[in-house]
């Protein structure tokens, strides 16, 4: 509950409806002002001035400060803290420095409460998307007396102190939260008196808590979909959330652009959400849907002779020849349906042969890190709806990019768009590096988009779901 | 018999180095550690983590430290629930465990005792073959299987039931059921078979030719000693039941501690695997010490020695 620790989507969504950060998301995933009522960028796009709100409250009458802030940031930048997210504010001056312990003066962190309602937030570049990453949790502000006076039992739900819609009136570890509505919240009480969230693990369970009434919102398991797929009560949202296949391009036969071109020219991926049957979205380009720039004309389409001749002209026509092979995933019925149809499908089209391993996914992981597979699965889900944080991910200096590639056009123009304000020349970029990416250089294949499957119970109102995987419950409310 | 006692707790405590030790090596020992994601940490970040839970020591030293803690009765932080150490976790979890496994242990007794004894004294009649044929079904059911199948029939179709969570004893029935019907079947076959083996031995003969009530033979001669080897397997299998089962604890959606034998390996939570570990163990060494402080009671002859 801590939410300068927080990781887990579980935690997130619960901090969610307790606490009110900077700005916040609107429908469209824009932030908007939250406890920020405005903010100013300098005219270089490095100092950002955050203007508070008055009118907002921590649960014990005490104003939301821009002191808050401060503290709650430089509490997430403390090493001994030992914060994962802390590199969310490492565009901000001296912040990695302080985090690595190059310095030891958090007074030298580019983040300074000017009077309590204004926050100086200085940044190493101009980072357009900044206001993102202020609605994220772990820059939401803390109570630093309270901290200090409750240590680790701070966040229990005698001692918790907060600021948005729900209070937290009970909790039990990895079971149950039950939220109270907030009557002094600053954009008024929510309609709801009382939330009752469970943690329930096996997505059959939940739904048969729903289908006995025991639940009014679940999330639906893959088997499940297909015979709710009709139902009033169903509802399904696209996520920010990507699912490729990556190469090793510095070991053959995946050192050549064109056979990883012709193994991505091979995948019919509308076959995939005929198998998976969860409402997956194929795709050719790595900007999800939903996310600004994201453009469907850019990827290498299923073409099959071409495919082929792209392989043939590599020096396998046919596939003769073609070394052995193996595609790794982790373990989990979904990543071994896809990879199952993979292998089909590349024996199909090219007349190659592809082993399959899995592996647990700790073992998986470690083998990513410390000796890529010629041929991985995995995933990426978005932390902030910019197309930074999909792009940034395959540039040399990303520790997520597992496939080797490394292009200094590419890792150049990422740090242009990322700090370019004007919309056009900004998709403009993002366009150009998804070609790299996706037609020229194909370190990835993008296979499709993921998207989250609901049951709502028709009563209850204003539910809304977004692509950011998060719940919001201040607007929902039951029919009388 | 209080010397017996403390001479087999102290013997638990080299059990429970040994224990804590080879888990402490196979842990370290499977590839892919606590702080491994599926977004890789910033090397600077993963130091800062591994610092704050000493991982950045050498494995011994890190081994000595986690000893050293035990000593004191420190279990740890999780490097999983961050912010909670494994000792608040198991108090929490293992209460609703041990209530699950207490009923369920219930279950298995009651009906396996009862039908086992039944069959026994009525061998090669209806009862018998119907105890049997259930028994050999209970036991060859696993608990998922038998689960599922009372979920659908008690919650599903006749609403007499929730399918799942842990709100009050309504809630209890199932899982109960689910997790001591095996058990169950398993002590009913044993009952009937041992009883049925004493009944025939002389000394119960005597006893019924002497002319003594039915009564007195069937409890004083009968299941004192035909429940011996039913007595042999309840140890082990209330350690088993009440240190929480994970297939029941995740279908039920229950908050005991038996997940936590599962999830705490998938996440490399290294403190939470030794905690729920060393309980187990400190559990099977109680109960298998209660175990033959029941058999003495069962059987002079252990007792003198």
């Amino acid at each position: 509950m801590d939410w300068t620790l927080a990781t887990d989507s579980v935690s997130i969504t619960v901090i969610e409806n307790l606490m009110d950060g900077l700005t916040e998301f609107d429908d469209r995933l824009q932030p908007r002002p939250a406890i920020a009522a405005r903010w100013d960028v300098s005219s270089d796009g490095t100092t950002y001035l955050f203007q508070l709100r008055e009118d907002v409250y921590w649960t014990d009458g005490r104003r939301v400060t821009a002191g808050d802030f401060e503290y709650a940031w430089k509490r997430l930048l403390d090493p001994a803290t030992a914060a994962e997210y802390a590199y969310f504010l490492y565009d901000i001056v001296n912040a990695q420095a302080y985090n690595t312990g190059r310095i030891t003066d958090a007074g030298l962190v580019g983040v300074r409460a000017l009077d309590d309602r204004t926050l100086r937030v200085e940044l190493n570049k101009p980072i357009v998307y900044f206001p993102s990453i202020t609605t994220f949790v772990v820059t939401f502000p803390l109570r630093r007396d309270l901290v200090e006076r409750y240590g680790a039992r701070w966040t229990d739900p005698a001692n918790l102190v907060t600021n948005g819609p729900f209070t937290l009136a009970d909790w039990r570890h990895e079971y149950k939260v039950v939220l109270r509505a907030n009557g002094a919240y600053w954009q008024g009480r929510p309609a709801l008196d009382e939330v009752r969230m469970y943690v329930v693990n096996d997505r059959s369970t939940a739904l048969s808590l729903y289908e006995t009434g025991g639940l009014d919102l679940v999330q639906l398991p893959p088997e499940a979909i297909p015979s709710h797929e009709s139902d009033p009560q169903f509802s399904r949202v696209p996520m920010l959330r990507g699912y490729y296949y990556g190469f090793d391009v510095t070991a053959p036969p995946f050192d050549d652009p064109r056979v990883r071109r012709a193994f991505a020219r091979a995948i019919d991926k509308a076959e995939l959400p005929k198998i998976l049957r969860g409402g997956e979205l194929p795709t050719d380009s790595w900007i999800p849907p939903g996310m600004f720039a994201h453009n469907p004309a850019i990827g290498l389409r299923y073409d099959p002779a071409s495919a082929r001749a792209l392989l043939a002209a590599a020096g396998y026509p046919d596939g003769r020849d073609f070394p052995a092979v193996t595609a790794m995933y982790d373990t989990s019925p979904v990543n071994t349906l896809v990879a199952e149809n993979l292998q089909a499908q590349w024996k199909r089209t090219l007349g190659v042969t592809v082993e399959l391993e899995n592996l647990e996914w700790k073992v998986y992981l470690k083998r990513l890190s410390s000796n890529p597979p010629r041929l991985f699965r995995l995933g990426w889900g978005a932390d902030y709806p910019d197309p930074d944080n999909f792009m940034a991910l395959f540039t040399g200096y990303s520790g997520n990019n597992h496939t080797r590639w490394r292009h200094a056009g590419y890792d150049g123009l990422i740090a242009q768009a990322a700090s370019t304000a004007d919309p056009a020349r900004r998709r403009r970029l993002y366009d150009e590096t998804q070609r790299i990416l996706t037609e020229e250089e194909v370190p990835i294949i993008p296979l499709f988009f993921v998207s989250q499957n609901y049951l709502v119970n028709p009563l209850v109102r204003g539910v809304r779901l977004n692509a950011m995987e998060l719940l919001q419950l201040k607007t929902v409310s039951i029919q009388p | 018999m209080l010397a017996l006692v403390v001479n087999r707790l102290l013997w638990g405590l080299p059990v429970l180095w040994l224990v804590a030790t080879l888990t402490f090596a196979l842990m370290r020992a499977v590839p892919g550690g606590p702080f491994d994601r599926e977004k890789p940490l910033p090397p600077e970040i993963k130091a800062n983590v591994e610092a704050k839970y000493h991982l950045d020591l050498p494995v011994a030293q890190q081994y000595l430290r986690y000893l050293g803690q035990l000593m004191r009765g420190d279990l740890g932080p999780s490097y999983k629930y961050l912010d909670r150490d494994v000792r608040a976790i198991i108090a929490e979890s293992l209460p609703v465990s041990a209530q699950l496994g207490g009923l369920a242990f219930l279950v298995a007794v009651v009906v396996g005792l009862s039908a086992g004894i039944a069959a026994a004294l009525r061998p090669g009649t209806w009862l018998d073959r119907a105890a049997l044929v259930s028994a050999t079904i209970g036991f060859a059911l696993p608990s998922f299987i038998l689960a599922v199948l009372l979920i659908l029939l008690l919650a599903h179709a006749w609403h007499w039931l929730p399918p799942a969570l842990w709100e009050g004893p309504r809630h209890a029935v199932l899982p109960a059921l689910a997790l001591g019907l095996g058990p169950a079947a398993y002590i009913a076959r044993l009952a009937r078979t041992s009883v049925l083996d004493v009944s025939r031995q002389e000394f119960v003969r005597v006893g019924r030719a002497k002319g003594l009530p039915p009564r007195t033979v069937l409890f004083a001669y009968l299941l004192k000693s035909g429940l011996m080897p039913v007595v042999t397997i309840l140890g082990p299998l209330l350690a088993v039941l009440i240190t929480g089962s994970f297939v029941v604890e995740y279908l039920f959606s229950i908050p005991g501690m038996g997940r936590f034998f599962i999830t705490a390996v998938t996440n490399r939570d290294y403190p939470l695997i030794m905690g729920v570990t060393l309980v187990y163990a400190v559990v099977i060494v109680v109960a298998n010490l209660a175990v033959d402080l029941l058999y003495g009671w069962l059987d002079p002859r252990i007792r003198a020695q």
